[in-house]
Protein backbone atom coordinates (compact mmCIF):
# COMPACT_ATOMS: atom_id res chain seq x y z
CA UNK A 1 0.00 0.00 0.00
CA UNK A 2 1.55 3.53 -0.61
CA UNK A 3 1.55 6.09 1.36
CA UNK A 4 -1.29 7.89 -0.56
CA UNK A 5 -3.67 4.93 -0.33
CA UNK A 6 -2.95 4.79 3.56
CA UNK A 7 -3.78 8.51 3.55
CA UNK A 8 -7.09 7.61 1.68
CA UNK A 9 -7.51 5.23 4.01
CA UNK A 10 -7.42 7.82 7.06
CA UNK A 11 -9.72 10.24 5.39
CA UNK A 12 -12.79 7.74 5.73
CA UNK A 13 -13.21 8.46 9.52
CA UNK A 14 -14.21 11.87 8.55
CA UNK A 15 -10.96 13.75 9.17
CA UNK A 16 -10.75 15.78 6.21
CA UNK A 17 -6.71 16.69 6.25
CA UNK A 18 -6.59 12.99 4.64
CA UNK A 19 -8.36 14.74 1.11
CA UNK A 20 -6.25 15.64 -1.38
CA UNK A 21 -6.03 19.39 -1.88
CA UNK A 22 -6.95 20.01 -5.68
CA UNK A 23 -5.88 23.15 -7.54
CA UNK A 24 -8.11 23.92 -10.58
CA UNK A 25 -7.68 26.56 -13.17
CA UNK A 26 -4.80 28.58 -11.23
CA UNK A 27 -3.67 31.74 -12.85
CA UNK A 28 -1.23 34.44 -12.39
CA UNK A 29 0.47 36.83 -13.90
CA UNK A 30 2.95 39.26 -13.32
CA UNK A 31 3.90 42.82 -14.34
CA UNK A 32 7.13 43.08 -15.42
CA UNK A 33 9.43 45.81 -16.02
CA UNK A 34 9.96 46.89 -19.87
CA UNK A 35 7.86 43.64 -20.77
CA UNK A 36 4.42 43.88 -20.00
CA UNK A 37 2.23 41.66 -18.51
CA UNK A 38 3.74 37.93 -18.41
CA UNK A 39 1.64 35.06 -17.92
CA UNK A 40 3.28 32.84 -15.30
CA UNK A 41 0.58 29.91 -14.48
CA UNK A 42 -1.75 29.28 -17.34
CA UNK A 43 -4.87 27.52 -16.08
CA UNK A 44 -2.73 24.81 -13.95
CA UNK A 45 -4.36 22.36 -12.18
CA UNK A 46 -2.63 19.97 -9.43
CA UNK A 47 -3.26 17.45 -7.06
CA UNK A 48 -1.65 17.02 -3.64
CA UNK A 49 -2.71 13.60 -2.55
CA UNK A 50 -2.58 13.42 1.09
CA UNK A 51 0.57 11.43 1.72
CA UNK A 52 2.08 11.42 -0.92
CA UNK A 53 5.49 12.89 -2.60
CA UNK A 54 4.66 15.33 -5.35
CA UNK A 55 7.36 17.01 -7.37
CA UNK A 56 6.69 19.69 -9.85
CA UNK A 57 9.54 19.52 -12.06
CA UNK A 58 10.48 21.97 -15.27
CA UNK A 59 13.08 23.83 -16.25
CA UNK A 60 14.42 27.28 -14.72
CA UNK A 61 11.34 30.47 -14.60
CA UNK A 62 9.05 27.99 -15.69
CA UNK A 63 6.29 29.20 -12.63
CA UNK A 64 7.13 26.02 -9.98
CA UNK A 65 8.08 28.32 -7.35
CA UNK A 66 4.94 30.30 -7.72
CA UNK A 67 2.70 27.78 -8.38
CA UNK A 68 4.06 26.56 -4.88
CA UNK A 69 3.45 29.99 -3.31
CA UNK A 70 0.07 29.83 -4.31
CA UNK A 71 -0.53 26.83 -1.83
CA UNK A 72 1.58 28.52 0.23
CA UNK A 73 -0.64 31.48 0.56
CA UNK A 74 2.62 33.54 -0.49
CA UNK A 75 1.58 34.96 -3.66
CA UNK A 76 -2.49 35.64 -4.18
CA UNK A 77 -3.32 34.13 -7.61
CA UNK A 78 -5.57 35.81 -10.29
CA UNK A 79 -7.96 33.03 -10.73
CA UNK A 80 -8.24 29.66 -9.75
CA UNK A 81 -9.90 27.75 -7.21
CA UNK A 82 -8.54 25.34 -4.46
CA UNK A 83 -10.89 22.96 -2.65
CA UNK A 84 -10.08 20.22 -0.30
CA UNK A 85 -13.22 17.50 0.27
CA UNK A 86 -15.78 19.37 -1.67
CA UNK A 87 -15.26 22.63 0.32
CA UNK A 88 -12.93 25.81 -1.15
CA UNK A 89 -9.78 25.97 1.51
CA UNK A 90 -7.67 29.11 1.74
CA UNK A 91 -3.64 28.14 2.59
CA UNK A 92 -4.72 29.64 6.10
CA UNK A 93 -6.76 27.08 6.36
CA UNK A 94 -3.46 24.25 5.59
CA UNK A 95 -1.13 23.26 7.69
CA UNK A 96 2.14 23.79 6.13
CA UNK A 97 5.90 23.98 6.70
CA UNK A 98 8.26 25.58 3.96
CA UNK A 99 11.78 25.03 3.24
CA UNK A 100 13.24 27.47 0.89
CA UNK A 101 16.14 27.03 -1.60
CA UNK A 102 18.60 29.07 0.78
CA UNK A 103 18.63 28.05 4.17
CA UNK A 104 16.70 31.02 4.91
CA UNK A 105 18.14 31.43 8.93
CA UNK A 106 18.64 33.90 11.67
CA UNK A 107 22.20 33.96 11.98
CA UNK A 108 22.38 35.90 14.87
CA UNK A 109 20.14 33.36 16.67
CA UNK A 110 21.18 29.42 17.39
CA UNK A 111 19.84 26.88 16.03
CA UNK A 112 17.73 26.15 18.68
CA UNK A 113 16.57 29.62 18.42
CA UNK A 114 15.92 29.17 15.00
CA UNK A 115 13.45 26.54 15.64
CA UNK A 116 11.88 28.84 18.30
CA UNK A 117 11.58 31.66 16.08
CA UNK A 118 9.16 29.81 14.00
CA UNK A 119 7.15 28.43 16.73
CA UNK A 120 6.38 31.49 18.32
CA UNK A 121 5.10 32.64 15.37
CA UNK A 122 3.39 29.89 14.69
CA UNK A 123 1.95 30.50 18.69
CA UNK A 124 3.13 27.36 19.69
CA UNK A 125 2.91 27.15 23.45
CA UNK A 126 6.25 27.88 25.29
CA UNK A 127 6.10 24.59 27.36
CA UNK A 128 6.47 22.14 24.07
CA UNK A 129 9.15 24.43 22.56
CA UNK A 130 12.47 22.28 24.14
CA UNK A 131 11.08 18.69 23.80
CA UNK A 132 9.86 19.85 19.63
CA UNK A 133 13.50 21.04 19.31
CA UNK A 134 15.29 18.47 20.86
CA UNK A 135 12.91 15.82 18.72
CA UNK A 136 13.19 17.46 15.20
CA UNK A 137 16.94 18.52 15.85
CA UNK A 138 17.61 14.94 16.57
CA UNK A 139 15.63 14.01 13.41
CA UNK A 140 17.69 15.55 11.04
CA UNK A 141 21.30 14.57 12.91
CA UNK A 142 21.70 17.56 14.62
CA UNK A 143 20.92 16.64 17.98
CA UNK A 144 24.15 17.98 19.30
CA UNK A 145 23.99 21.70 17.75
CA UNK A 146 21.34 23.12 19.21
CA UNK A 147 23.71 26.12 20.95
CA UNK A 148 25.56 25.99 18.11
CA UNK A 149 25.29 29.59 15.51
CA UNK A 150 23.95 28.85 11.86
CA UNK A 151 27.31 30.81 10.54
CA UNK A 152 29.20 27.89 12.21
CA UNK A 153 27.60 25.46 9.99
CA UNK A 154 28.40 23.63 6.99
CA UNK A 155 25.37 24.50 3.98
CA UNK A 156 24.24 21.19 4.13
CA UNK A 157 23.72 21.25 8.33
CA UNK A 158 22.12 24.14 7.94
CA UNK A 159 19.64 23.01 5.46
CA UNK A 160 19.10 20.28 8.22
CA UNK A 161 18.33 23.17 10.40
CA UNK A 162 15.71 24.84 8.07
CA UNK A 163 14.14 20.94 7.71
CA UNK A 164 13.57 21.09 11.42
CA UNK A 165 12.71 24.26 11.92
CA UNK A 166 10.14 23.38 9.11
CA UNK A 167 9.34 19.84 10.75
CA UNK A 168 9.16 21.26 14.11
CA UNK A 169 5.75 23.52 13.36
CA UNK A 170 4.51 20.04 12.88
CA UNK A 171 3.12 20.72 9.53
CA UNK A 172 0.91 18.47 7.31
CA UNK A 173 2.39 19.22 4.09
CA UNK A 174 5.80 20.35 3.62
CA UNK A 175 6.54 22.78 0.51
CA UNK A 176 10.32 22.23 -0.41
CA UNK A 177 11.61 24.79 -2.89
CA UNK A 178 15.21 22.99 -4.83
CA UNK A 179 16.18 22.80 -0.78
CA UNK A 180 18.91 20.75 -2.29
CA UNK A 181 19.89 23.08 -5.42
CA UNK A 182 22.85 24.67 -3.75
CA UNK A 183 24.52 21.85 -2.19
CA UNK A 184 27.16 19.77 -3.18
CA UNK A 185 25.74 16.10 -4.33
CA UNK A 186 26.86 13.59 -1.89
CA UNK A 187 25.78 15.98 0.59
CA UNK A 188 22.52 16.46 -1.34
CA UNK A 189 22.65 12.36 -1.79
CA UNK A 190 22.62 12.00 2.13
CA UNK A 191 19.64 14.47 2.39
CA UNK A 192 17.39 12.93 0.07
CA UNK A 193 17.90 9.67 1.84
CA UNK A 194 17.09 10.98 4.89
CA UNK A 195 14.15 13.57 3.67
CA UNK A 196 12.87 10.21 2.47
CA UNK A 197 13.41 8.01 5.46
CA UNK A 198 11.31 11.37 7.52
CA UNK A 199 8.73 11.58 5.13
CA UNK A 200 8.21 7.89 5.52
CA UNK A 201 8.34 7.75 8.85
CA UNK A 202 6.16 10.98 9.83
CA UNK A 203 3.77 10.31 7.32
CA UNK A 204 3.86 14.07 5.57
CA UNK A 205 3.06 14.85 2.30
CA UNK A 206 5.60 16.41 0.81
CA UNK A 207 5.66 19.03 -2.68
CA UNK A 208 8.93 19.27 -3.88
CA UNK A 209 9.88 22.17 -6.75
CA UNK A 210 12.65 21.08 -8.97
CA UNK A 211 14.21 20.97 -11.91
CA UNK A 212 16.38 18.23 -11.77
CA UNK A 213 15.00 15.00 -13.53
CA UNK A 214 17.38 12.49 -11.44
CA UNK A 215 16.15 13.93 -8.54
CA UNK A 216 11.92 14.02 -9.07
CA UNK A 217 12.54 10.45 -10.14
CA UNK A 218 13.98 8.93 -7.24
CA UNK A 219 12.16 11.01 -4.48
CA UNK A 220 8.84 10.96 -5.80
CA UNK A 221 5.44 9.30 -6.27
CA UNK A 222 4.50 11.15 -9.03
CA UNK A 223 5.60 14.62 -10.89
CA UNK A 224 3.80 17.16 -12.65
CA UNK A 225 5.70 18.79 -15.34
CA UNK A 226 5.55 21.95 -16.71
CA UNK A 227 7.09 23.99 -19.87
CA UNK A 228 8.23 27.69 -19.87
CA UNK A 229 4.90 29.61 -20.89
CA UNK A 230 3.31 28.45 -17.45
CA UNK A 231 1.49 24.98 -18.72
CA UNK A 232 0.99 22.21 -16.89
CA UNK A 233 2.19 19.81 -19.58
CA UNK A 234 2.19 15.98 -18.07
CA UNK A 235 1.53 14.26 -14.58
CA UNK A 236 3.44 11.19 -14.47
CA UNK A 237 3.41 8.76 -11.90
CA UNK A 238 6.61 6.85 -11.19
CA UNK A 239 5.60 3.42 -10.25
CA UNK A 240 8.89 2.27 -8.86
CA UNK A 241 9.15 0.18 -5.97
CA UNK A 242 10.41 2.00 -2.53
CA UNK A 243 13.18 1.73 -1.47
CA UNK A 244 14.81 3.32 -4.54
CA UNK A 245 18.84 3.35 -5.24
CA UNK A 246 20.46 5.99 -7.27
CA UNK A 247 21.84 3.16 -9.59
CA UNK A 248 18.66 1.57 -10.38
CA UNK A 249 17.96 0.40 -14.11
CA UNK A 250 14.28 1.92 -13.86
CA UNK A 251 15.26 5.04 -12.74
CA UNK A 252 17.53 5.56 -15.46
CA UNK A 253 15.44 4.85 -17.77
CA UNK A 254 12.47 6.78 -16.53
CA UNK A 255 14.21 9.91 -16.26
CA UNK A 256 15.41 9.36 -19.92
CA UNK A 257 11.66 8.94 -20.78
CA UNK A 258 10.51 12.01 -19.08
CA UNK A 259 13.28 14.24 -20.44
CA UNK A 260 12.26 13.35 -23.76
CA UNK A 261 9.13 14.42 -22.87
CA UNK A 262 10.47 17.85 -22.10
CA UNK A 263 12.87 17.97 -24.73
CA UNK A 264 9.53 17.34 -27.30
CA UNK A 265 7.81 19.87 -25.51
CA UNK A 266 10.88 22.80 -25.83
CA UNK A 267 11.28 21.61 -29.44
CA UNK A 268 6.94 22.16 -30.46
CA UNK B 1 47.85 38.35 16.32
CA UNK B 2 47.55 37.20 19.94
CA UNK B 3 46.22 39.58 22.51
CA UNK B 4 49.43 40.56 24.37
CA UNK B 5 51.13 41.46 20.60
CA UNK B 6 47.76 43.69 20.16
CA UNK B 7 48.71 45.04 23.88
CA UNK B 8 52.66 45.49 23.24
CA UNK B 9 51.59 47.36 19.64
CA UNK B 10 49.00 49.93 21.11
CA UNK B 11 51.77 50.78 24.44
CA UNK B 12 54.56 51.27 21.49
CA UNK B 13 52.35 53.32 19.63
CA UNK B 14 51.73 55.49 22.74
CA UNK B 15 55.31 55.71 23.88
CA UNK B 16 56.25 56.95 20.17
CA UNK B 17 53.85 59.27 20.11
CA UNK B 18 54.74 60.80 23.64
CA UNK B 19 58.54 61.00 22.76
CA UNK B 20 57.78 63.23 19.21
CA UNK B 21 55.67 65.32 20.89
CA UNK B 22 58.51 65.74 23.37
CA UNK B 23 61.05 66.16 20.84
CA UNK B 24 58.40 68.35 18.96
CA UNK B 25 58.34 70.51 22.52
CA UNK B 26 61.80 70.92 22.16
CA UNK B 27 62.28 71.71 18.71
CA UNK B 28 59.32 74.05 17.84
CA UNK B 29 58.29 75.45 21.53
CA UNK B 30 56.24 78.02 19.63
CA UNK B 31 53.76 75.76 17.81
CA UNK B 32 53.77 72.59 19.84
CA UNK B 33 53.48 72.99 23.69
CA UNK B 34 55.65 71.20 25.62
CA UNK B 35 55.02 68.12 27.21
CA UNK B 36 56.25 68.91 30.61
CA UNK B 37 54.44 71.88 30.54
CA UNK B 38 51.37 70.24 29.11
CA UNK B 39 51.51 67.74 32.47
CA UNK B 40 52.17 70.76 34.71
CA UNK B 41 48.88 72.29 33.05
CA UNK B 42 46.79 69.28 32.76
CA UNK B 43 47.78 68.84 37.25
CA UNK B 44 46.08 72.44 37.54
CA UNK B 45 43.37 71.74 35.27
CA UNK B 46 42.12 68.73 37.02
CA UNK B 47 42.65 69.88 40.71
CA UNK B 48 42.09 73.25 40.75
CA UNK B 49 38.53 75.55 40.15
CA UNK B 50 38.98 77.22 37.09
CA UNK B 51 36.67 80.26 35.89
CA UNK B 52 33.60 80.56 37.56
CA UNK B 53 34.67 78.56 40.33
CA UNK B 54 33.94 75.22 38.56
CA UNK B 55 36.05 72.09 38.80
CA UNK B 56 37.03 70.38 35.38
CA UNK B 57 34.02 67.23 35.91
CA UNK B 58 31.56 70.02 35.63
CA UNK B 59 32.58 71.65 32.28
CA UNK B 60 33.27 67.86 30.73
CA UNK B 61 29.63 67.09 32.52
CA UNK B 62 28.19 69.97 30.59
CA UNK B 63 29.45 68.92 27.57
CA UNK B 64 28.75 65.47 27.73
CA UNK B 65 24.74 66.43 29.04
CA UNK B 66 24.57 67.95 25.81
CA UNK B 67 26.43 66.10 23.67
CA UNK B 68 24.90 62.66 24.53
CA UNK B 69 21.13 64.53 24.68
CA UNK B 70 21.82 65.30 21.24
CA UNK B 71 23.21 61.52 19.84
CA UNK B 72 19.61 60.62 21.65
CA UNK B 73 17.50 62.53 19.87
CA UNK B 74 19.44 62.37 16.53
CA UNK B 75 19.54 58.59 17.03
CA UNK B 76 15.91 58.03 16.81
CA UNK B 77 14.85 60.70 14.34
CA UNK B 78 17.67 59.77 11.96
CA UNK B 79 16.97 56.04 12.04
CA UNK B 80 13.52 56.81 11.60
CA UNK B 81 14.46 59.07 8.79
CA UNK B 82 17.10 56.25 7.38
CA UNK B 83 14.16 53.32 7.39
CA UNK B 84 11.45 55.71 5.97
CA UNK B 85 13.98 56.43 2.71
CA UNK B 86 15.03 52.93 2.83
CA UNK B 87 11.71 51.02 2.36
CA UNK B 88 9.51 53.83 0.64
CA UNK B 89 10.47 54.35 -3.12
CA UNK B 90 7.90 56.98 -2.65
CA UNK B 91 9.68 59.08 0.05
CA UNK B 92 13.05 58.13 -1.44
CA UNK B 93 12.40 59.98 -4.80
CA UNK B 94 10.63 62.63 -2.65
CA UNK B 95 13.49 63.14 -0.05
CA UNK B 96 16.77 62.15 -1.04
CA UNK B 97 17.45 65.37 -2.49
CA UNK B 98 16.36 67.23 0.04
CA UNK B 99 18.82 64.87 2.29
CA UNK B 100 21.93 65.71 0.61
CA UNK B 101 21.67 69.76 1.05
CA UNK B 102 20.90 68.91 4.69
CA UNK B 103 24.35 67.14 4.50
CA UNK B 104 26.01 70.19 2.43
CA UNK B 105 24.99 73.12 4.86
CA UNK B 106 28.21 73.34 6.68
CA UNK B 107 28.08 72.97 10.26
CA UNK B 108 28.88 76.41 11.34
CA UNK B 109 26.49 78.08 9.66
CA UNK B 110 23.45 76.33 11.81
CA UNK B 111 25.24 76.87 14.77
CA UNK B 112 25.32 80.52 13.92
CA UNK B 113 22.13 80.65 12.41
CA UNK B 114 20.08 78.90 15.76
CA UNK B 115 21.89 81.48 17.62
CA UNK B 116 20.10 84.17 16.23
CA UNK B 117 16.78 81.95 16.28
CA UNK B 118 17.41 81.35 19.52
CA UNK B 119 19.43 83.31 21.64
CA UNK B 120 22.85 82.59 23.06
CA UNK B 121 22.14 80.04 25.68
CA UNK B 122 21.79 76.01 26.07
CA UNK B 123 19.11 75.60 23.82
CA UNK B 124 20.27 76.69 21.15
CA UNK B 125 22.82 74.06 21.09
CA UNK B 126 20.35 71.22 21.92
CA UNK B 127 18.26 72.49 18.30
CA UNK B 128 21.83 73.08 16.34
CA UNK B 129 23.33 69.79 17.26
CA UNK B 130 20.64 67.23 16.11
CA UNK B 131 20.50 69.12 13.60
CA UNK B 132 24.17 68.62 11.99
CA UNK B 133 24.22 64.88 13.46
CA UNK B 134 20.57 63.71 12.19
CA UNK B 135 21.55 63.34 8.54
CA UNK B 136 25.07 61.24 9.04
CA UNK B 137 22.66 58.86 11.17
CA UNK B 138 19.44 58.82 8.54
CA UNK B 139 22.23 57.97 5.40
CA UNK B 140 23.64 55.63 7.47
CA UNK B 141 20.45 53.54 8.38
CA UNK B 142 19.03 54.26 5.15
CA UNK B 143 22.03 52.10 3.37
CA UNK B 144 20.84 49.80 6.12
CA UNK B 145 17.57 49.49 5.45
CA UNK B 146 18.06 49.31 1.79
CA UNK B 147 20.00 46.38 2.57
CA UNK B 148 17.03 44.41 4.80
CA UNK B 149 16.91 40.74 3.02
CA UNK B 150 13.42 40.22 1.88
CA UNK B 151 13.99 36.60 2.10
CA UNK B 152 14.29 36.27 5.95
CA UNK B 153 11.05 38.80 5.84
CA UNK B 154 9.04 36.22 3.56
CA UNK B 155 10.29 33.41 5.48
CA UNK B 156 9.12 35.08 8.76
CA UNK B 157 5.52 36.31 6.77
CA UNK B 158 5.53 32.38 6.20
CA UNK B 159 5.76 31.42 9.57
CA UNK B 160 3.16 33.73 10.76
CA UNK B 161 5.27 36.14 12.63
CA UNK B 162 3.80 38.85 13.63
CA UNK B 163 5.10 42.75 13.64
CA UNK B 164 6.56 43.06 17.09
CA UNK B 165 8.46 39.62 16.38
CA UNK B 166 9.54 40.48 12.51
CA UNK B 167 10.73 43.86 14.41
CA UNK B 168 12.86 42.08 16.93
CA UNK B 169 13.82 39.24 15.57
CA UNK B 170 14.54 40.67 11.66
CA UNK B 171 14.73 43.73 11.21
CA UNK B 172 17.15 45.14 14.41
CA UNK B 173 19.40 42.14 13.93
CA UNK B 174 20.12 43.23 10.60
CA UNK B 175 19.96 46.95 11.48
CA UNK B 176 22.41 46.52 14.03
CA UNK B 177 25.82 46.94 12.41
CA UNK B 178 24.34 50.36 11.16
CA UNK B 179 23.15 51.46 14.28
CA UNK B 180 26.71 51.04 16.11
CA UNK B 181 28.25 52.85 13.05
CA UNK B 182 25.79 55.57 13.15
CA UNK B 183 26.25 56.08 16.96
CA UNK B 184 29.97 56.30 16.42
CA UNK B 185 30.08 58.52 13.02
CA UNK B 186 27.45 60.40 15.20
CA UNK B 187 29.61 60.45 18.49
CA UNK B 188 32.63 61.66 16.80
CA UNK B 189 30.49 64.65 14.43
CA UNK B 190 28.69 65.09 17.79
CA UNK B 191 31.32 66.34 19.66
CA UNK B 192 32.79 68.76 17.08
CA UNK B 193 29.86 70.29 17.27
CA UNK B 194 29.39 70.23 20.44
CA UNK B 195 32.73 72.48 20.85
CA UNK B 196 31.52 74.66 18.79
CA UNK B 197 28.34 75.64 20.28
CA UNK B 198 30.19 75.72 23.44
CA UNK B 199 33.11 77.92 21.96
CA UNK B 200 30.87 80.95 20.14
CA UNK B 201 27.48 80.54 22.24
CA UNK B 202 28.08 79.72 25.91
CA UNK B 203 30.12 80.30 28.93
CA UNK B 204 30.77 76.55 30.52
CA UNK B 205 31.72 72.87 28.59
CA UNK B 206 34.78 72.13 27.19
CA UNK B 207 34.77 74.18 24.20
CA UNK B 208 34.13 77.25 26.29
CA UNK B 209 37.47 76.31 28.12
CA UNK B 210 39.31 76.11 24.47
CA UNK B 211 38.00 79.27 23.55
CA UNK B 212 39.24 81.03 27.22
CA UNK B 213 42.75 79.42 26.84
CA UNK B 214 42.92 80.24 23.42
CA UNK B 215 42.10 83.92 23.86
CA UNK B 216 45.12 83.46 26.56
CA UNK B 217 47.22 81.98 23.86
CA UNK B 218 47.91 79.12 26.77
CA UNK B 219 48.60 76.39 24.55
CA UNK B 220 49.67 73.57 27.42
CA UNK B 221 46.11 73.99 28.90
CA UNK B 222 44.09 73.83 25.75
CA UNK B 223 46.13 70.50 24.76
CA UNK B 224 44.92 69.35 28.51
CA UNK B 225 41.67 69.84 27.70
CA UNK B 226 41.48 67.72 24.50
CA UNK B 227 43.55 64.83 26.47
CA UNK B 228 40.63 65.26 29.17
CA UNK B 229 37.53 64.60 26.59
CA UNK B 230 39.83 62.51 24.26
CA UNK B 231 40.27 59.97 26.74
CA UNK B 232 36.77 60.18 27.65
CA UNK B 233 35.67 59.24 24.14
CA UNK B 234 38.66 56.47 24.17
CA UNK B 235 36.77 55.38 27.42
CA UNK B 236 33.44 54.86 25.54
CA UNK B 237 35.14 53.38 23.03
CA UNK B 238 36.70 50.30 24.77
CA UNK B 239 34.23 50.73 27.62
CA UNK B 240 31.29 50.73 26.01
CA UNK B 241 30.38 50.69 22.46
CA UNK B 242 33.77 47.39 21.75
CA UNK B 243 32.19 45.67 24.50
CA UNK B 244 28.58 46.05 23.42
CA UNK B 245 29.13 45.29 19.62
CA UNK B 246 31.20 42.35 20.43
CA UNK B 247 28.50 40.97 22.54
CA UNK B 248 25.60 41.79 19.76
CA UNK B 249 27.76 40.77 16.99
CA UNK B 250 28.66 37.40 19.03
CA UNK B 251 26.59 35.33 16.17
CA UNK B 252 29.65 36.14 13.72
CA UNK B 253 32.14 33.23 13.00
CA UNK B 254 35.18 36.06 13.38
CA UNK B 255 33.67 37.69 16.35
CA UNK B 256 36.54 36.83 18.90
CA UNK B 257 37.78 40.38 19.16
CA UNK B 258 35.77 42.88 17.27
CA UNK B 259 37.81 44.87 16.02
CA UNK B 260 37.53 48.59 16.89
CA UNK B 261 37.53 50.28 13.71
CA UNK B 262 36.76 54.37 13.89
Amino acid sequence: MTAAEEATVASENGDESGETLELRNIVKTFQKPGQGQILVLDEVDLDVEAGAFISLLGPSGCGKTTLMNVVSGLIEPDGGTMRRGGRDVSPDDLSLGYIFQEPRLLNWKTVAGNIEFALEARDVPEAEWDERIERYLEMVNLADEGDNYPTRLSGGMKQRVAIARALATEPEIMLMDEPFSSLDEITARDLRQELLDIWNREEKTILFVTHDINEAVFLSDYIYMMNTDGEMFARRDIDIDRPRQYDDPDIAQREAELYKEFHEQVVD
Amino acid sequence: MDRLTRYLYTVASIVTLLALWYAGGVTLPEVVPGLPETYTALVVVLTTPGPYDHMFYFHVWKTIQMLFASLIVSMIAGTLLGVALGRSETLESTLATWVYAWLAIPSLVIVFVSAIWIGFDASSGYFAIPLVITPFVGLNMWEGARNLDDDLAEMAEFFGAGRVQTFTDIIIPQLAPFLFASFRSALSIGWKITLLVEAFLLTRGVGFMFRRYFDQYDLPTMMSWLIIFVVFLIVVEYGVLAPLHERVMEWRPDAEGVRVTE
